[in-house]
Parts: structure tokens; sequence; C-alpha cells
């Protein structure tokens, strides 16, 4: 779950939150040593999801070490001074466990999802391969060669996400989110030995770490096996992140692709947005404007310009807030046969213009939040999920009480609050640090009919343009 | 992005199918037995109208699911001519019904958080509803309308099909979609299954709405339809709504069979050429249907072989020493007229020759040698052990019992299923390799530029796409 999609799935999830003071009784406590712990208890099914998240992810990789935290993760499951490379995985299977691991921006995860009573083994072994991680030289070459692979499958077998790759990189100017979580190719071949050590004795310690355990379980059974495996980890001297600002950054940036392989033409827009754990109010704002924007057919976007004006057959409005430094807002649609791209962004366009002029109505964002307040039943209707939410939640800058208000605080949002947020986030006239950054992937242009002589393709095939 | 989340949709149908329903319901006999009383307590409710309701009650949170299926009326029904039918009425079903248009229906929805879906495979139409508690009177009052007196307005008829178009061409960069079109084609040749189920860029411009109309009344009836319930509902409070939702559809369909089939173009190797740097493999060969004696070993074989993922001889051979492949995975599917065995993978063009015979020299193996105690023990280990991870949510759970309908097993059938596992041996492993895995049987199809692969046929142009 490469970043962009884990993160997709968590902003779904972490939009779906609670509905009361206490939407999911989650108790938190620290270790000792500053392991932070929280627990969820779910008594529904004997199973728990175990998890950990290490505070480092793609965006602290070292200049021309893109990809090493998504790289490393992989070495995780590679073997310690007491277990051979795989054997994590088998045995949580022999133990009737599933077991995985993904990679963002701001974060590590490692998680098992398993029967109750075997749930102290894979503590045991988690804790194991946070102090003892040893993997032999033959795994980390091989290991490279499988990173390249989910790159090729991912990211450059396909031309969206080959887009979507280069969208992130222009907005985020002097930021290391520009930089894919799975590294470029060429960066992830000339890692060494020694950065993967130097990596490991930087960043893997308890005092950097969240576990998050929900399902079948209470804090008071929780406490001593935490103690036991988790405690007896000695703490680390961590160093800050350097996460550098976006510098005000005027020039409007347009980025076209025309690759042999599309077929069908696509509009993008991301604006730069808050993260929720720094801007938590406009934050909230944003998130019921995205349900009244585009919380399904009958939100304003889809209504107006698939139904009512039949210019594209699919449209979005996400707002990724889940994000240690900044969020975004990614607006997109599939135009209709015969219309342009640069035409159904120019009706997106405005309908951000009526919301930043005119505003929302009472009733649009009662119905809004009452939507999302109902989606927070939903989400504890799971035993992995929740653990996710707050995995998310509390390594990029929230807190237990921030996810366990969610439903409250986003019922007193009002009007007058999202249409201040649009206004400062959403205005092209007026941007928020930098404009947003428009995209367009287009088939290559079909061949003009031969008049003398067949003309030749000029395009080049694979080819961008940016403008300022 | 250790493990692929998202492995081909094609695997992913195959083995969401099978591994919810083989695996999962392996934990459900497991309990049953272990507690000598049935862990899961699946009820059968006949509804006042004759409907047989299977339902799990659980009070833990204020949510209801119900899913259903209508067996033997899904694409494989479809027109050759407007193939695409059956999904463009998944997709058109919900999109206004009775006095409310579209807007209106999708609306009352919302307002109240229902979600309704409707969905189309080859086997079956089938849909699901989930909704709040204090939302279910509301909720199946929407499905028995939607059910009962669907609209097909022009503009909803229209905007459905323009979606699937677009749909179609986005698809056309995706190289999963491009090998799991192609595979259709090639293994069921001269079989409905091989259609084109979401439809071509032409057929769906000839679909009616009275031909969905038509299509829901010749099939949608209640010989074919299949019930499961579970959460927040009493088994009395069932019986009539479910009567609502259903009674009134026609008691018998109207033809619609389709005969049973084998696989074509077995040993044949199709290539359809994209410049892209890396190639998806698809290869389809038979398996055994549920009624097989070997039928339990076929699951434990496919564990070993390449169901499991990690762990999988597949996977550690092709991604753990060799570094091939981000993931390689195996998964039986039982269809109604077909049962088969799937392997899918990538890898970069250069090493797509390696990747193949390895698949192939696995198969060999498995033939020539029994799996040792180890490996068998821990197969079982896994498939009877991770079966409470299916039950993590009313719709999970709603799902392992549809499943279990729609696969035609007894209400009983769990308690049964772990010592069946249990009693699988290395011997019967073998031989159900050496009937199963055999790459002779083997149709594959590549999507990419893989280098050395002299006996691939080139496929030019995408079938049943234009």
């Amino acid at each position: 779950m490469i970043k962009r999609t884990v993160l997709v799935f968590l902003l779904l999830l972490v939009t779906a939150l609670p509905a009361r003071a206490q939407t999911f009784g989650a108790q938190e406590f620290t270790l000792a040593n500053g392991m932070q712990v929280v627990v969820i208890p779910n008594h529904r099914a004997p199973v728990v999801t175990h998890m950990v998240w290490i505070k480092v992810g793609g965006a602290d990789n070292l200049p021309g070490r893109s990809g090493m935290a998504h790289y490393f993760e992989h070495l995780m499951f590679k073997g310690t001074k007491t277990m051979a490379p795989g054997d994590f995985s088998k045995i949580v299977k022999t133990l009737g466990g599933e077991d995985n691991a993904f990679t963002g921006q701001d974060y590590t995860a490692f998680f098992q999802s398993i029967a109750v009573e075997n749930f102290p083994k894979v503590m045991e072994m988690e804790a194991d391969r946070m102090q003892n991680l040893a993997p032999p030289e033959e795994h980390f070459q091989s290991e490279k060669a499988v990173v390249l692979e989910e790159r090729r499958q991912r990211t450059d077998n396909d031309p969206r996400a080959m887009f979507n790759e280069q969208i992130n990189s222009a907005l985020y100017v002097n930021h290391p989110y520009a930089t894919p979580v799975v590294g470029w190719m060429d960066e992830i071949e000339k890692y060494d030995w020694a950065d993967v050590k130097s990596y490991y004795d930087t960043w893997y310690a308890p005092n950097n770490a969240i576990l998050v355990v929900s399902g079948d379980i209470t804090a008071e059974k929780l406490k001593p096996l935490a103690e036991k495996y988790y405690g007896a980890i000695p703490k680390k001297n961590i160093p800050v992140r350097l996460r550098p600002n976006i510098p005000p950054a005027p020039a409007a940036t347009l980025l076209t692709l025309r690759h042999p392989s599309v077929h069908q033409s696509v509009f993008q827009k991301i604006y730069l947005a808050p993260a929720e754990g720094k801007e938590k109010q406009d934050s909230l704002a944003l998130q019921v404007l995205a349900e009244i924007m585009n919380g399904g057919p009958t939100a304003r976007l889809y209504k107006s310009i698939v139904v009512g004006q039949k210019k594209a057959t699919s449209v979005a409005f996400d707002y990724n807030s889940t994000m240690l430094d900044y969020g975004a807002i990614i607006v997109g649609a599939t135009p209709a046969d015969g219309t342009t791209p640069e035409e159904v962004g120019a009706l997106i366009n405005a309908e951000i213009r009526k919301v930043i002029d005119a505003g929302v109505t009472d009733a649009e964002v009662k119905q809004a939040a009452q939507s999302l307040q109902d989606e927070a039943v939903f989400a504890r209707d799971s035993v992995a999920g929740p653990a996710m939410i707050f995995g998310a939640a509390l390594t990029t800058g929230s807190s237990v009480s921030d996810v366990e208000s969610w439903a409250q605080d986003i019922a007193k949002v009002t009007p007058a609050q999202i249409q201040a947020a649009a206004a400062k986030y959403l205005d092209d006239a007026k941007p928020w640090i930098r404009p947003a950054v428009t995209g367009y992937l287009l088939p290559v242009e079909p061949e003009k009919t031969p008049e003398p002589e067949p003309a030749k393709q000029t395009a080049p095939a694979g080819g961008q343009d940016v403008q300022g | 992005m250790f493990k692929d989340k998202h492995p081909k949709k094609w695997l992913l149908l195959f083995t969401l199918f099978v591994i919810v329903m083989v695996g999962i319901i392996v934990f459900f006999g497991l309990r049953a037995q272990a507690a000598g009383e049935r862990f899961l307590d699946i009820r059968e409710v006949k509804t006042p109208g004759g409907i047989s309701v299977w339902l799990v009650e659980d009070h833990t949170l204020p949510i209801v699911a119900v899913k259903y299926i209508f067996l033997d009326s899904g694409t494989a029904l479809d027109p050759d001519d407007k193939q695409g039918l059956a999904r463009l009425l998944s997709n058109t079903m919900d999109e206004g019904a009775g006095d409310l248009d579209s807007q209106a229906f999708q609306k009352a929805l919302k307002d109240n958080s229902i979600t309704l879906t409707f969905n189309a495979g080859r086997d079956g139409f089938g849909g699901q509803l989930q909704s709040l508690t204090r939302h279910t009177e509301k909720a199946f009052d929407l499905l028995a309308l939607a059910m009962t007196a669907p609209r097909f307005d022009e503009e909803a008829v229209a905007r459905m099909r323009d979606g699937n178009l677009t749909r179609i061409k986005s698809s056309l960069s995706e190289p999963d979609w491009m090998a799991s079109r192609l595979i259709n084609d090639k293994a069921f040749a001269s079989h409905p299954y091989g259609k084109n189920s979401g439809g071509t860029l032409s057929s769906l411009a000839r679909i009616t709405p009275d031909d969905l109309r038509d299509f829901k009344n010749k099939y949608l009836t209640r010989d074919r339809l299949l019930v499961a319930v579970a959460g927040d509902i009493k088994a009395e409070t069932v019986g009539p709504a479910i009567d609502k939702i259903f009674g009134k559809l026609p008691a018998t369909a109207a033809g619609g069979v389709i005969t049973d089939t084998a696989l074509s173009n077995a040993g044949k190797t199709y290539l359809f050429e994209q410049d892209i740097p890396q190639t998806m493999v698809d290869i389809l060969l038979p398996a055994l249907g549920r009624k097989d004696k070997d039928y339990y070993a076929l699951q434990v074989m496919n564990h070993i072989y390449g169901g499991a993922g990690f762990g999988s001889r597949l996977m550690e051979e092709a991604r753990e020493k060799r570094g091939l492949t981000y993931g390689i995975y195996s998964g039986i599917l039982n269809m109604r007229h077909a049962d088969t065995i799937s392997i899918s993978g990538s890898t970069k063009n250069e090493s797509t020759a390696e990747m193949l015979s390895l698949i192939g020299a696995e198969m060999k193996k498995m033939q020539d040698t029994p799996v040792s105690a180890k490996e068998l023990g821990d197969a079982v280990s896994y498939i009877t052990g991770s079966m409470p991870l299916a039950l993590t949510s009313t719709e999970s759970v709603a799902n392992v019992v549809l499943g279990l309908r729609a696969a035609g097993q007894p209400i009983d059938y769990l308690d049964h299923y772990a010592a069946n596992i249990r009693a699988v041996t290395p011997a019967d492993i073998q031989r159900v390799a050496k009937r199963i895995l055999k790459p002779e049987a083997m149709t594959t199809v590549l999507v990419g530029k893989p280098v050395n692969i002299p006996t691939a046929e080139i496929v030019k142009e995408l079938p049943n796409v234009q």
C-alpha cells in the first residue's frame, strides 16, 4: 500500500470516524521507555489486530535515498538474530493470522490480525524485530529487485500513476512529499548496507513507535504483555525530523501528459490544504465541504456536472487531511465524450467559485454532518479499521481525544466556517501558499489524415510539458 | 506495500470469492466441532411468503446487512450483441423507482445513510443492503421499490452507459484488465463465460431500457433467489421484510440456461503486446468441483502451491529467492459451469520466460514429490486457524452465509469442514497435483513486451472491447 492508496484509504476511514463523545472507547497508556500504547476494545469476535506504527516515513528519507523508508519496511520481514528471513509471516500464518505492512510519507506501520489466544506470540516477534533485525546480505540485494518490481507494477506500468507522481512532485515545492514513497528507480538501486544499518539504528525504537491494539482485549490484559515485550527495549535519542516549509510559489502550474496507452482523458487539480493535526478547525470545515461537494450522487459536483450538464461521467473532490505537514484537496473528473478536460475543469472551478462567493446552506451542512456521524457508527463495525484510524491520526499530529471527539466536532462546523475555509484554501485568485497544480492526462493526438504524405507523429510518447 | 493489497482485479475476484468462501467457511466448521455446538448461529427463517432466509442475529452494533443473489441470472445470459446488459442493469436498478426519480431515490438513501448496491457476475445477479437499525424500515422500502418498480429512465440509463464507456476506455491502459479480458476470451472461447461482462464500446450503445426491464422480469425471480441477513434484527422482523422486498417478483425464471464447459486453448500462450516495462501473466487451468472427493485436498494443495501468498511455493521461489516479482498467486474459482484454478503475477519483461518456467517447474515438483509433513501441517493450521478473521463485521458475516448458500452447501456443512481438511494427506495432494497441476493444460496470456517467448501467439486486438 503505497502512500497514495493507503492515504486515500485512511482518509476514507478517518472521514468515517466517531459519533459520540467516546466513539471507540479507546484507552491509552505509555510504557516507561516512552512507547505510546492505544487499546480499542471490541469483543465481537475472538480476534485482535496488533499494529506498530513507527514515526518515520518517506518524507524523512535522506537526499539521494528516496524510497528508503519503504524498502526498510520490506527488510523488516527478512529475519532477526534468532529468526530466519521470511519466517515472521510464515509463523503468523501457521498461527492462523494475517500480517502486512505499509509505508506513508509520515509513518511506517506493521500489523497482524490473529486469534486472540495467539496474539502474545506476534507481540514477541514484533518486539524482536524492533531491536534485533539482521537480514542476510543476499536478501538485502534480492529485496531491492522486489521493490523495483513493485514500482513497475504500481507506477511504471500505469500512465495514471506516473501522472499522479508528477503532479505531487510539482505541488510540494521544497518539501519531501514531492518524492514518491516508493522512491525513484535509480536511487533504490544504489542503497548500500551502511544506509540500511544507520536507518535502523536511527529510527526504530520504542520511543519512536506507537502500539495500537484493537479487538478482543482490554488495557488491563494488554499492559503486562506490552511491558514484558516492548518495555524491555531500550529507548534511543531520536533525531528531529527535518520538514521544510513550502515557500510562497506564485506561479500556477499546469502539467500535460500525452501517453500512447491512454484512451480516456482525465482532469485533475490538486490544492495544497491544511493537515488536520495542524489546523483542526479549518480541516473539519474542509471535511464537511468535501462531503457537500462530492458525498455521493446527490452532492453538488455529481448533480451539476454529471447529471445536469452531462459534461463528465465521474467527478472527485477528496480531501486528504491525515498528513503531518500539509494535506491536499484533489479534485478531478472523467470528461464525457466530446468534452475536453479543460472544459470540465472550468465547470469544477465554477462550482468551487460558487462556494467561495455564496457559501453553503444550513441544510447542506446539517445533512453532511449527519452522514459523517453515521459513517462513524459503520466505522466501528470492524476490528482492523479502528486501529488504522488511530495509528494514522496519532502519527500525523492528532491525539486520541481528537479521534474520539471527531463526530461531535464535525457537528459544530458552521456554514460560515466552510465558506471561509473555501476562500482561504481554494481561491485560485488568492492561493494559500501556492496555486493549485492542474493536470491533463491525454491520449496521443490521432495522426492527421494523410494529405500528400502521411504526417509524422511529432508528439513524443510519454512527453510532458510543464508551464509556469 | 509489503504485500500486494491490490492484486490484479481478476485475481481479486477469484481469491476474494475463494478465500472468503473457503477459508472462512472452514472456520465455522472448526469452531462448531471444537465447541460441540454451532459457533455461528445461522438459522433458517421461512418467510410467510415462503422465501428461505439464512439469518445470523448479532445485536452488538445497530447495523443490519442483507445480501442476496439471483443465481444463474448473471452476465452469462447477456445476448452476444448486448454484452454488458446485466451489468448495466446492476448500475440502473438504484437509479430511480416508483415515484422517485434518480436524484430523489439517491437522496432518500443518502439522507438515511443507507447503502444499497447491485452487482452482476457471470453466474448471478446480486446485491447488498446495509443500514443503521433506526433506518431499516426505510431501507427495506427502498429496496422493495427498486426490486418491484425500477424506472429505467432514459436519462439514468444513458448516464450509466456513458460511465461504462469511459470506464472501458480507462481500463485500456490497465495491463491487469487487458490480461483478464484476454484470458476469458481464450479459455472460454465458445462459451458465454468468454463474453465481456462489462460490455463493449458498441454493445452498450445497443442496450435499451426495455432490454433492462426484460432481463429483470425474466431472470430476477424467486426460484433463483438466495438471501442472507446479519446483524441487529430479529427473526420475526426478517420474514415480512423479505416478503415485502422480494415477494412480488415472478415465481420462476423464463429460460436462461447455461451449459457446462471445459477450458479451451489448453497449452497455448497468447501475447497482447504493450510498451510497458513489466509483463502481466494470467493463467487458467481446469480444477475440481466442490462435490469431488478430492476437493479438500485441492484447497490445501492450492494453499501450498500459490494460494497462501507469502509462504507459498510460488512466492518463495519467484519473489523471496529470485526477486522476480512483487507478487504471484494461485486461486481456485468454482463457477457454476466450470471449475478452474488461476495463476497470476507480473515481472519485468526480461524475466517473463524465467517466471513462466518456474510456474511449470513448481507444478512438476508438486506432482513428483509428496509435500512434507511440516508443509502440510502449516497449511492445515492456517486454513483451520484463520477463520475468526472473517467474522469481524456485519457485512462479512452476511458474506460468509450467502457464500455457503451460493455454493449449495447444507446449513451444517461447516460442522465437518475442519475434520475434512485435517484428513488430507501428502498422497492426496500429490494425486490432485497429478490431476490438476498440468503445465500442458494451461491457457496462458501475457500483456507487456516480454523477451524470449517464441511460442506465444500474437493477439493484435483485444477481443470484445470495441
